[in-house]
């Protein structure tokens, strides 16, 4: 009771003097990148390139989000305020950048991984501020934010090189099909944060969030654990001449073997798995130490994905592997793999997220608006996501019936596209059917949010077809 | 005992045409196609790679499960079929309430149905009548066309509204679906797709269809040429062929297509689907030089074809390999790119019968003298190329587009197009004082129209007590006159 008075006062206290200290650290931080950025610059000339302003984006958009977690877990106002202002700079950047791609590539940006997270990460930033702006949710960058950063990250790694049409890619229909896709996707991301913070506001249980953080965060784990093997994990190995994969032959990489990290990769898994197990445990049993128990093991099992994540990131930049298809040593870089880095990213934040819920519950629901707001924003997020998201597919159908003679061929990212549909198309039902109404309409739109992502990435480089574009 | 029957039809019936089982209905279709993504389906696999992927047992279970091959399994189809139903009776369920909503508008609002109102303002009048021209001046000011209604009574009130198609609007999305999965359907019953290779100058009215057989067109396609331009750096930028379409001997149509852009005839559309080289020789241009000094010759030969050189000798190809090399006394070719072409000629002659010689473009100094009286070159190679195209025949796609438009619009009315209506009724209390009732519903977004409305009330008021202090103030001159 007294805790959640001195949140109260705080909370209406805005413009305490508290938060100057984060305020400096992210100033001197962003500082710090721009600089090194700068001294970068010196050696090659050029000012104002793609590369050069991406990276301002960068740091532009990681300093809101810290500013925008630091207001979710102090809520000082403040923060919002310099986060506002960073992301702006930032959405500039990323708009520049765009930009130029397009000017110096002669086509929209819309041809490969790279320039379509470019487009994505765009749409965010602007749906980030533009949900701020007119309805007055200041938590949204906090988890949008995160979003974008991982965004930039992947697409620091990724082949940037502008590469010609090939014939199928010369349609106006292309421009149409992949704009329409990132509006729709960022929209997604902005219902998947509403949704998030409805179930909060929803009085979900803490538990819950936990036993669901870590459950997706163990998936990530067993996702990347697919390339285990003999207690290694199985990367691709770097073309040294031009930077990109090793090719055995056609569409199939040279993999090399990371000794002892498979391992690692597994006990993180297990530390994951812990938590679930403790909390199914205290579930069943009614028994409230085993959330305590669950809570300790998922602040172990964080430890334990920072240090994978530091020994992935040491391990595979730079190192020299034997493959267990030919013989030799191959050299490793991060470029090669940065969906698994990317994964690791994003179970950190995730986990972050958590803890930060945790730490913070009563104090964020203070600064959220109402369950009922929240409700109606997610549904209006995915009123706009829901319209783009059909005409995407439909603008995708024409397309392939000018190339490829049929408008439909069960090809594994139609098909996803299409779930992506039915979930968003459920959500909407269950608006309309009583009773199905709030919380579980929320899962949807989480759902809905998870199966975007696994069209966007998990298709692209788990999955074989048609779509070898992107 | 029939009485019962008929409410266990309707109970059917009715969970039929629930939203609960369509969401039911939603969430399994979209589990049966998340397992046609993260299975392999045989019809876009290699069957090794199948093979490779999959135990033998599981492989056994995944085809009886038609896990191999969902979207064409009878399950799936009738997954499909039962969401058709479930769509068509919802409709019909609910569609007579609407229509009757949508063709007769509540014009008038009885004072219960304010009551029932979420938003709804009372404004007490001073004067024992009000001037409705006041009230429909507000309105018209706030942007609205109001209408006037009188009841049996004679009492006037007034009735706006605006989008009230957005009511129709779920019942067009829904339609739409069902006219894209008709189209679907017809493409699947009576569409067909195949494949046609040709070489230049070839037609062909043959189609190959996926399983091997051909099928017989009432047209034949032609090829005048294709080709492939590279872009600076060696990727392929652009295919193109051109086409001609022959009937009864007469050319009706002529295109050149690229990829994206396919030549369309009686419903059938030509795709540029492959561009390659077929290894095998379209002509090669001989440079003939008599050494007897006579004149030089220069032509295009085929293969096999043979042309005269004087009175007494022809010439003809008898042989041709693309990359020449010889491994164990055997000529063989390394590709079927031309990059190291020989070329065997035969010469025949009434004197001396027939000479063979091999000719190398690439080294004209191999070639062994012979005893022909002629010395002979390369002058040039032309390889034959095949152009590959995708037929496709789908009768049901204008449902499919026309279902997509359709439902674009519809979308865009149900998510961005709210009905709202306005009513403005006075009401006697029965004691000669006078109420001005203000009324509005809106079918989503509520909030956001509550605060239009609550500007409308406002502006109302203001007309009415402009029309109060104008009524005072002539009342006070008549006192006056009086």
């Amino acid at each position: 009771m007294a805790r959640v008075q001195m949140m109260e006062q705080r909370s209406a206290a805005p413009t305490t003097p508290s938060g100057n200290l984060l305020l400096g650290l992210v100033a001197l931080g962003t500082v710090f990148m721009l600089l090194m950025g700068l001294l970068g610059t010196i050696k090659t000339g050029a000012l104002f390139n793609e590369a050069n302003l991406l990276f301002a984006a960068l740091t532009f958009y990681a300093a809101s989000t810290v500013l925008y977690i630091g207001f979710a877990v102090t809520g000082t106002e403040r923060f919002v305020r310099f986060a506002w202002l960073a992301t702006w700079v930032g959405f500039v950047s990323n708009t520049l950048a765009g930009a130029h791609r397009w000017y110096t590539a002669g086509h929209a940006p819309f041809s490969s991984v790279y320039e379509m997270l470019l487009a994505f990460i765009w749409a965010v930033a602007a749906l980030t501020l533009f949900v701020q702006r007119k309805y007055g949710v200041k938590v949204i960058g906090t988890i949008t934010m995160p979003v974008a950063v991982v965004g930039v990250v992947l697409m620091q790694l990724l082949p940037s090189d502008v590469h010609p049409l090939v014939p199928a890619l010369q349609s106006t229909w292309l421009h149409i099909h992949v704009t329409l896709a990132m509006l729709s996707y960022a929209a997604c991301a902005v219902s998947f944060a509403l949704a998030m913070m409805f179930l909060i506001q929803d009085n979900m249980r803490t538990e819950s969030f936990l036993a669901n953080t870590s459950g997706l965060v163990a998936l990530i784990y067993a996702g990347v654990l697919g390339r285990f093997a003999g207690g290694g994990l199985k990367v691709v190995a770097q073309n040294p001449q031009t930077g990109g994969d090793l090719m055995i032959q056609r569409g199939m990489p040279l993999m090399v073997v990371i000794p002892d990290l498979g391992w690692l990769f597994a006990i993180v898994l297990l530390a994951l798995l812990a938590p679930l197990v403790l909390y199914a445990w205290a579930a069943w049993k009614h028994d409230d130490r085993g959330y305590v128990w669950a809570n300790r093991a998922f602040v172990i099992s964080m430890v334990l994905q920072a240090l994978a994540a530091v020994a992935f990131v040491f391990r595979v930049r730079g190192g020299q592997y034997a493959s267990p298809m030919v013989e030799g040593v191959f050299p490793t870089a991060l470029a090669n793999s940065p969906f698994i880095l990317a994964g690791l990213l994003s179970g950190l934040l995730a986990s972050l997220l958590y803890l930060m819920l945790s730490w913070r519950r009563e104090g964020l629901q203070q600064m959220l608006p109402a369950a009922d707001t929240l409700d109606r924003l997610t549904y209006k997020s995915i009123g706009i996501a829901f319209p783009l998201l059909t005409l995407m597919i439909a603008a995708g159908a024409y397309w392939a019936n000018q190339t490829w003679g049929s408008y439909w061929s069960w090809d594994p990212k139609e098909t996803a596209a299409l779930v992506t549909w039915l979930v968003y198309a459920g959500y909407l039902h269950m608006r309309i059917a009583r009773g199905w109404r709030g919380r579980r309409a929320a899962y949807f739109a989480v759902l809905g949010f998870a199966v975007v992502m696994f069209t966007f990435f998990g298709v692209t480089y788990l999955l074989p077809g048609l779509h070898a574009y992107a | 005992m029939a009485a019962q029957a008929r409410s266990t039809r309707d109970k059917i019936w009715q969970v039929f045409g629930s939203v609960r089982t369509g969401i039911i209905l939603l969430i399994v279709v979209g589990l049966a196609v998340m397992a046609g993504t993260l299975i392999l389906q045989r019809p876009i696999t290699e069957p090794s790679k199948l093979h490779q992927v999959y135990s033998p047992e599981t492989l056994r279970l995944l085809d009886a499960l038609r896990l191999t091959d969902v979207f064409h399994s009878w399950w799936f189809v009738l997954l499909l079929s039962l969401l058709s139903a479930n769509i068509v009776v919802a409709s019909i369920e609910r569609f007579p309430a609407a229509w009757r909503y949508f063709s007769h508008p509540a014009r008038r609002a009885e004072p219960h149905f304010f009551a029932s109102l979420a938003m709804k303002r009372a404004i007490p009048l001073r004067s024992s009548r009000v001037d409705m021209e006041k009230v429909e001046l507000a309105f018209r000011r706030a942007g609205w066309k109001p209408q006037y209604v009188s009841d049996d009574h004679g009492s006037v009130s007034l009735y706006a509204e605006r989008f009230r198609i957005a009511r129709m609007a779920p019942f067009v999305v829904h339609a739409s679906l069902l006219l894209i999965l008709a189209g679907g359907i017809i493409d699947g019953l009576f569409g067909y797709k195949g494949f046609i290779s040709l070489g230049q100058n070839e037609s062909t009215s043959q189609l190959e269809l996926p399983d091997g057989t051909h099928k017989a067109l009432p047209f034949a396609i032609r090829c005048d040429g294709a080709g492939q331009e590279n872009y600076p750096d060696g990727t392929p930028k652009r295919w193109w062929s051109r086409l001609a379409v022959l009937e009864n001997g007469r050319e009706m149509q002529r295109k050149e297509i690229v990829v994206n852009d396919p030549l369309t005839y009686r419903g059938l559309r030509f795709y540029q689907a492959s561009y390659g080289a077929t290894g095998e020789v379209a002509g090669v241009k001989l440079l003939v030089t008599p050494k007897n000094g006579g004149p030089k010759q220069e032509f295009w030969l085929k293969l096999d074809e043979a042309v005269p050189l004087d009175k007494d000798a022809t010439v003809r190809i008898t042989q041709f390999v693309p990359d020449f090399v010889v491994v164990e006394n055997h000529i063989e070719s390394r590709s079927d790119q031309p990059n190291n072409p020989a070329v065997q000629i035969s010469v025949q002659s009434k004197q001396a019968g027939e000479t063979r010689i091999w000719l190398f473009p690439r080294f004209p100094e191999f070639t062994h003298a012979n005893n022909t009286g002629f010395d002979f070159r390369v002058g040039d190679v032309q390889m034959g190329y095949f152009t590959g195209l995708q037929v496709s025949h789908e009768p049901g796609q204008w449902a499919v587009w026309a279902g997509v438009i359709l439902m674009g619009v519809a979308l865009a009315l149900v998510f961005y197009f709210v009905h709202v209506r306005l009513w403005a009724l006075p009401v006697d209390d029965g004691m000669g004082r006078l109420t001005l009732w203000l009324g509005a519903s809106a079918s989503k977004n509520r909030e956001d129209f509550e605060r239009r409305f609550r500007a409308l009330v406002d502006a109302v008021e203001h007309e009415l007590k402009a029309q109060d202090s104008a009524a005072k103030l002539q009342r006070a001159e008549l006192a006056v006159v009086k």
